[in-house]
């Protein structure tokens, strides 16, 4: 094969693994008569995804671990069934002619038995597992609420940078307050926010764009998009796409649902310059 | 040799259940929460992720690669199948995602940081464009449009990024051993 068809094919396996490939891509990997069942490029995408998230994973919720060790209960007990069936004795003894009544009474077992599963999978969903014999009972994360995020971050970056929120190119919005903070250490930062009007998700989002040093100003770094269900004060931790290295400013646009890649700045709501002496 | 929590699995040690959602079930939902941006959807597909890992855990084999990586390949295989059956490719952010975002659950990933911290050290080797690129690509499930979009570079160089940082890690985390991964059908 020559370089030029190892390099599609190299963009193919590429596309396939971080994005799923179309039809018209899936031909074109067919036509290259390639060994699609190499998986290295994939192995690798997986093992960066595994590498990014091993310094701070997020905790899976409470609920959905009692949901799949719920599910892995039926499915292993579904194949321990099929196994158990597969080692009985291919001659049994018939049970006795059954009567209407004992045939009702079966049922009634039975429907009891489906009830009480049913129970039990609704309240393994909304309580911690039940300690099992041999196995000590594992301590549970409680997730921290945004201001303890914020308050660790204070506390535990030297280097923080704090910006405090002004009104942005809105007549309409107005009454913004608030500040955000930044650690280039930790890329890590939160927006708090007050007097943003609640937005509808479905028309429209707030997005955060960061400006700073390794982007520059025609490329600020996208900080995620976020929703304001209520006028009250709000805390949002700062998703930054890029590492962001010294921010010069920060601002808030309203977008599409979803947000976008690159931003008209039309409408920019609110807007946040680094405080000089900045107070933690 | 010890047994990996895998082939435990595979011989029907219902401990090793827990044992692997103690030890991977943050990766997974990490995975999931960053590529599909919605609790409700993480949740859905981070069930069907699991049951696929009960189902393959026999097909793990660890001369081919770490377990981590199995799993986070099985894991990827399944959401972005999810995201491409939503015909769409990040949703929006809920309030409720963000503002309760969980927390590092801590000691629990122990195994996964060992082995993953190995790799995220082996891959600081590789150039900072390179770096950023497959970070946007593969973290965050941006087109190579998009990144070029973002960042400021030509769609062309973005392309050239990807293929040459995918083939460098590759060699950085030694799976460039020229024998096919066996197929996982998931």
């Amino acid at each position: 094969m020559n370089d030029n068809k190892n390099e599609i094919l190299t963009d193919l396996l590429f596309a396939k693994a971080a994005y799923g490939l179309t039809p018209e891509e899936t031909q074109q990997l067919a036509e290259l008569e390639a060994d699609v069942n190499d998986t290295s490029i994939e192995m690798t995408l997986a093992a960066f995804s595994a590498a990014h998230f091993s310094d701070k994973p997020e905790a899976m919720p409470e609920a959905l671990r009692s949901k799949i060790l719920a599910g892995a209960d039926q499915f292993f007990g579904a194949e321990a069934d099929d196994r158990t069936t597969d080692l009985q004795p291919t001659f049994t003894l018939e049970p006795p002619a059954r009567t209407p009544l004992t045939s009702w009474l079966g049922w009634a077992v039975a429907a009891l038995a489906v009830a009480a599963l049913t129970t039990n999978l609704y309240l393994t969903q909304f309580r911690p597992e039940p300690q099992v014999a041999g196995n000590p009972p594992i301590e549970q994360t409680k997730p921290k609420t945004p201001t303890e995020m914020r308050n660790e971050l204070m506390s535990s970056a030297p280097d923080l940078e704090k910006a405090t929120w002004s009104a942005g190119k809105m007549p309409d919005v107005s009454g913004v307050s608030g500040d955000v903070i930044w650690s280039d250490k930790q890329q890590a930062g939160y927006m708090r926010l007050k007097g943003l009007p609640a937005n509808d998700p479905k028309k429209e989002q707030y997005q955060l764009w960061i400006y700073e040093e390794n982007q520059g100003e025609k490329t600020p770094i996208d900080g995620g998009v976020f929703d304001v269900a209520e006028n009250g004060e709000i805390i949002i931790p700062i998703d930054a796409k890029l590492q962001a290295k010294n921010p010069k400013m920060f601002a808030i646009t309203i977008e599409k649902p979803g947000g976008v890649v690159v931003s008209k700045g039309e409408k920019v709501a609110a807007i946040a310059k680094p405080d000089l002496n900045p107070e933690t | 040799m010890d047994q990996t929590i895998l082939n435990r699995i595979a011989n029907g040690d219902r401990s090793a259940v827990q044992e692997c959602l103690d030890t991977y079930g943050g990766l997974v939902w990490s995975i999931a929460r960053k590529l599909l941006r919605n609790s409700a959807d993480s949740e859905d597909a981070v069930q069907d992720v699991f049951i696929d890992i009960w189902k393959n855990a026999g097909r793990f084999d660890a001369d081919q690669a770490s377990e981590t990586t199995f799993i986070a390949m099985i894991a990827r295989r399944r959401i972005i199948d999810r995201i491409r059956s939503m015909n769409r490719r990040i949703s929006a952010d809920s309030l409720e995602d963000i503002v309760y975002e969980p927390t590092s659950s801590g000691d629990k990933t122990i195994q996964v940081s060992v082995e993953a911290k190995e790799a995220a050290a082996a891959l600081k080797d590789l150039r900072p464009e390179q770096l950023q690129v497959l970070q946007l690509s593969i973290i965050e499930g941006f087109s190579h449009q998009e990144i070029a979009d973002a960042t400021g570079m030509p769609l062309g160089t973005v392309k050239t990024h990807a293929r040459r940082g995918i083939l460098a890690a590759r060699d950085l985390l030694g799976l460039n051993n020229g024998e096919p991964y066996k197929e996982v059908s998931v």
